[in-house]
């Protein structure tokens, strides 16, 4: 009873103040979604919905569920930044790049082995020249 | 839905248990013979916001907007804690590695230009360096010292010009929240 009420004297979490509730001493929500963060419940409720979102805190250990918060803000903001693609859009982006990165490494590594062949080449007839 | 002739409700008013109107908005999207899909992205979005953000998009977007909502939703059913923010951490850890991979190797293709031009020649050869190449003689100590192990310019060239992407997601999503969105390739800039 002294908790809840101290909890009520305090302000509420982002999300309750979003859902203009009562922010109780075990709220899922309070931790991860400070008061002084509004934009990033409101994001993620967007996205999400608020009880989807406390399912999934529900699901997960406590110990991890920052970072839950974490990655579904980031996933919520990368939405609405682009709400055709989302987050989806930077895998892809990343995909490309890293095929793009392994075919250089290739053919680098290419040019590497013919640098060597050639090398070696050079060396066995130089040594030939001496010897004759 | 009535008539004769009515078809099948989609997955999403099957799941819904509701009326398949002709103007569903789910319909193009989630057919009654994959009703996974939609259970899916239901579990993790919920059917009133996939409503909602298809609303939003003009209907030739929303194909693709489904695509990459079932992507999102499983991969978040598959990993809870970090969803689909693992596989761009993944992925950008892989992009750093391959970079500092081609840049050893690059190194190691300017040494041994370099051991085997002529010492006037060589010197012409540096001059001709693109500026990626010269930054990377700028930025290594040891060109004397190439024939030693090719770690020294490798850890040379990576010390103090790559994130450390080898770090938790959690730290790597702080990162990316200040960086663009748009722009996942900025960490290329770290050549320039």
């Amino acid at each position: 009873m002294a908790s809840s009420y101290s909890n009520y004297t305090n302000s509420p979490c982002a999300a309750c103040k979003f859902l203009r509730r009562r922010c109780t001493s075990d709220c899922v929500f309070a931790p991860y979604f400070p008061p002084e963060e509004p934009t990033k419940f409101a994001n993620v409720h967007r996205i999400f919905g608020a009880s989807n979102v406390s399912k999934i805190l529900h699901e997960v250990a406590p110990h991890q569920r920052e970072d839950t918060v974490n990655s579904l803000a980031y996933e919520a903001e990368a939405r609405l930044k682009d709400p055709v693609y989302g987050c989806v859009g930077a895998i892809s982006v990343l995909q490309r790049q890293v095929l793009k990165l392994q075919r250089e490494l290739e053919e680098t590594n290419a040019d590497i082995m013919r640098y060597a062949s050639s090398l070696g080449s050079e060396t066995t007839s130089t040594y030939g020249r001496h010897r004759s | 839905m009535g008539g004769p002739g009515s078809s099948s409700p989609c997955a999403s008013c099957k799941l819904l248990r509701r009326r398949c109107a002709k103007d569903c908005i789910f319909a193009p999207y989630f057919p009654p013979d994959d009703p996974h899909k939609f259970a899916i992205v239901h579990k993790v979005f919920g059917a009133s916001n996939v409503s909602k953000m298809l609303q939003e998009l003009p209907v030739h977007q929303r194909a693709d907007a489904v695509n990459s909502l079932v992507f999102e939703a499983n991969a978040r059913v598959r990993d809870p804690v970090y969803g689909c923010v693992g596989a761009i951490s993944y992925l950008q850890n892989q992009v750093s590695q391959l970079q500092m991979q081609l840049a050893v190797a690059q190194a190691e293709i300017l040494c041994i230009q370099m051991q085997h031009e002529q010492p006037l020649q060589s010197h012409h050869q540096v001059l001709e360096l693109d500026q990626e190449d010269k930054a990377l003689l700028l930025n290594s100590n040891n060109i004397n010292n190439c024939n030693n192990d090719n770690n020294n310019l490798g850890y040379a060239m990576s010390s103090g010009q790559f994130n450390s992407n080898f770090a938790s997601p959690s730290s790597i999503m702080q990162m990316q929240m200040q960086m663009q969105m748009q722009d996942p390739l900025k960490q290329e800039s770290l050549w320039t």
